[in-house]
């Protein structure tokens, strides 16, 4: 009976969040409460669910990052990198590509497109083209510089929370499959949008309008003094935090402690600019709650068994951990695809860890890998695969950009499927 | 008009909204020297033409920018000087533009110092004096006479929030003492108001001012109290040219929803007013301060001089 209960309690939370019907945060608080009151599982049991690392790490960043763009130096960034493009629509692509590759890498995707969005649709719409190819190409490259560490993307932080694995071991097994797939999609972008990012040098009248947008993103950005101390401490503060986890193995040290004591200083050195209360209203709490409530709703599934069948049977049907990241890799792709990720991701975390178990002496991070790579590249394919991407769409929308599922879609699977390739190949010459 | 026309109509009026016409002139002739130095055109009779054309656009804009048009004349012919030269490139013409936008810079400077020190003749001294557009050169002109040891207290008419916000920025920076009362509730302090400080984007050969939204109303309900009202002007906003199409007004006509009601309705709005030159007192420039009349003449001979030199674009 306590099967059903608990598997029909997260279904239905599945489906309500799936299909967006109330706020995911108030959904997953919901089945987490619902699972306590029918016994599912205890409330002790309930707090001792919810991974407090990952939730600390998430809240450590968001508080970092929220602090660090108050100095202005993100917009500053990004403004003289407009700059430097000189209004060239394939160095406005390149270089924003690029920025937002490194920038979802080493803060997170989220926060990224939120910065750099609504700048390119300003310099871009204002020279009159079409921004879509550039904010389709920023929605992949913030996954894919996501996926390249244990920060950039929700997914690899809670992957991060349940395997151990260090922040260095993200960057040292993934930049191969995400430097080929990056690549990739930088030549198929260029291939296929090649009319709309060709350069403009010999055309006075399209330089003029695009300088004089630059100027104008410009005055508009850096109207707001920066002030040097405080974009010193930030700049200090983030690298620290970047050397910390570089060296979390040596230091000893979990990452959200590493994140959290960075926060913690920048709060305290920047007080004199940075209202600490504003700053923690701009945390996002919902994102908080919801993954707690999932660590809760996952906890009361895995109580009944289910999850430990589930990897049984995955880990009984092959001992071939080749196929089986395979399978975990275009699983998680194609789920990813079509779902919120985090819902699936939280329940393949403990299957995983099951299944790794089952494979005793022999190395099964590869499983974690794919995991990885199929969660955050999947969702790649779709306006609602990932949290950065139906953000941008916001983002566009607000600005008078419309961009519609299949519009997006018709470009992005065969290049979600061409990198989930290049992910399949690099498993194989891997394991092999 | 042409869509870069079109493009270039609604570029130019977000900027001169944000930061004024001057800075605004100033912006895009930064802009344009970025432009010239990336373009790659090697035949110099494409590029004269490239010019001619980008001219005309600027000049077909919505609404016209007369400081815009007269900084690209001079280029145009400083291009055709340049070409008459047997050992003219490419090089040597953006070597030559360069060279002019940065006198034209420097000029503009020059210009901004001459209205300012032509200012400071306007006794202010325990004045109470009323402002409304988001005007730099009535913001340099206050802070200015602020820095001279004038004691004065300024008015805000309230309007467009960013724009009010802006004008109450610049005066608490300038230590200016300030009061903000809205536009429409002006009525109640005319007897404390000495004078009205007003700037504007150009003036027509009609011999009106395109001005800030929302400016004609003041300055009309001011001109039946008879307040001075001053307008701050560079000449070389002054219109000497004609667009093809003589709108300086642009009409936004767009939808708009009731706050609590599901009732929807058109709303319009206006890019800028036409103020008549005859509803000021004075008119303060960098070649001097003239009345409406003196103002007239200046123009006209300014107008007839650039006919039968230049001559006049049609």
């Amino acid at each position: 009976m306590l099967i059903y209960a608990a598997l029909g309690t997260f279904s239905l939370a599945f489906l309500l969040i799936v299909f967006d019907v109330f706020d995911k945060a108030l959904i997953a608080m919901l089945g987490a409460l619902v699972m306590i009151i029918l016994r599912i599982i205890t409330p002790e049991e309930a707090i001792a669910a919810i991974s407090f690392e990952t939730i600390l790490l998430l809240l450590a960043m968001m508080t970092l990052v929220n602090i660090a763009s108050k100095s202005g130096i993100f917009n500053w960034i990004s403004v003289k990198i407009a700059s430097l493009t000189k209004g060239n629509p394939l160095a406005i692509f390149l270089l924003f590509s690029f920025l937002t590759a490194v920038s979802s890498a080493f803060l997170d995707n989220v926060t990224t497109v939120i910065l750099i969005v609504p700048l390119t649709i300003e310099l871009v719409k204002g020279m009159g083209k079409d921004p879509k190819p550039y904010i389709f190409a920023e929605m992949m490259f913030s996954d894919m510089g996501g996926a390249l560490t244990l920060i950039g993307d929700p997914s690899n932080i809670l992957i991060g929370g349940a395997s151990g694995l260090s922040f260095m071991q993200f960057i040292q097994n993934l930049w191969i499959p995400i430097l080929f797939s990056s690549i990739l999609t930088a030549v198929a972008f260029v291939v296929v949008f090649w009319k709309k990012l060709k350069p403009i040098s010999k055309d006075l009248g399209e330089l003029f309008v695009a300088n004089v947008i630059i100027e104008r993103i410009k005055h508009r950005y850096l109207r707001k003094t920066l002030h040097k101390d405080f974009v010193i401490k930030v700049v200090i503060a983030l690298l620290i935090t970047m050397l910390g986890f570089f060296f979390q193995e040596y230091i000893g040290l979990p990452n959200y402690v590493i994140a959290f004591t960075a926060a913690v200083i920048l709060g305290i050195v920047t007080s004199k600019r940075v209202n600490i209360v504003h700053t923690l209203e701009s945390v996002e709490w919902t994102t908080l709650l919801f993954f707690s409530g999932l660590f809760i709703m996952v906890a009361g599934v895995e109580k009944t068994g289910i999850l430990f069948k589930l990897s049984e049977w995955i880990s009984n049907s092959t001992t071939d951990i080749t196929y089986l990241s395979l399978m975990i890799l275009w699983i998680s792709g194609g789920v990813s695809m079509v779902l919120n990720n985090v819902p699936f991701i939280t329940v393949m975390l403990p299957v995983i860890a099951s299944i790794q178990l089952s494979f005793g002496e022999q190395d099964s991070t590869m499983l974690w890998w794919a995991l990885s790579m199929g969660t955050c590249l999947g969702g790649n394919a779709t306006i609602v695969g990932s949290s950065a991407n139906v953000v941008s769409v916001d983002l566009a929308h607000k600005e008078g950009v419309h961009i519609s599922f299949l519009e997006y879609l018709k470009f992005s699977l065969p290049l979600t499927i061409g990198v989930l390739s290049i992910c399949s190949a690099y498993i194989i010459l891997k394991l092999n | 008009m042409s869509t870069k026309s079109n493009v270039l109509s609604s570029l130019f009026r977000d900027i001169e909204s944000d930061i004024g016409t001057r800075e605004m002139s100033l912006l895009i002739l930064r802009a344009l020297k970025d432009s010239l130095k990336a373009l790659s055109v090697e035949n110099i009779d494409e590029f004269l033409s490239q010019m001619k054309e980008l001219a005309e656009d600027v000049s077909n804009t919505e609404p016209k920018f007369g400081v815009l048009n007269y900084n690209l004349s001079i280029l145009l012919g400083v291009m055709e000087d340049c070409m008459k030269s047997k050992k003219c490139d490419r090089h040597k013409i953006v070597k030559c533009l360069i060279n002019k936008i940065d006198e034209i810079v420097k000029s503009c400077h020059e210009e901004k110092n001459n209205l300012i020190a032509n200012s400071g003749q306007i006794d202010v001294e325990g004045k109470t004096i009323l402002m409304h557009d988001h005007s730099h050169t009535v913001w340099d002109v206050l802070c200015n006479l602020k820095r001279s040891g004038k004691h004065f207290k300024v008015v805000i008419a309230e309007q467009d929030f960013d724009k009010t916000h802006s004008n109450i920025e610049k005066m608490h920076a300038a230590n200016i003492p300030f009061q903000v009362v809205p536009s429409y509730m002006l009525s109640h302090i005319h007897e404390s108001i000495d004078m009205a400080f007003f700037g504007a984007v150009t003036l027509k050969d009609t011999m009106h001012f395109v001005m800030d939204p929302g400016s004609f109303s003041v300055i009309s309900e001011f001109h039946v109290d008879q307040v001075p009202a001053y307008v701050f002007i560079e000449t070389k906003k002054f219109s000497f040219w004609k667009s093809k199409k003589r709108s300086e007004i642009f009409i936004h006509h767009h939808k708009r929803s009731h706050h609590s009601q599901p009732i929807e309705y058109d709303r319009i709005k206006y890019s800028h007013d036409r103020v008549p030159a005859h509803f000021f007192t004075k008119i303060v420039t960098d070649q001097g301060i003239y009345t409406p009349k003196t103002l007239k003449d200046f123009f006209d001979k300014r107008l007839s001089k650039l006919e039968s030199g230049a001559g006049r674009e049609n």
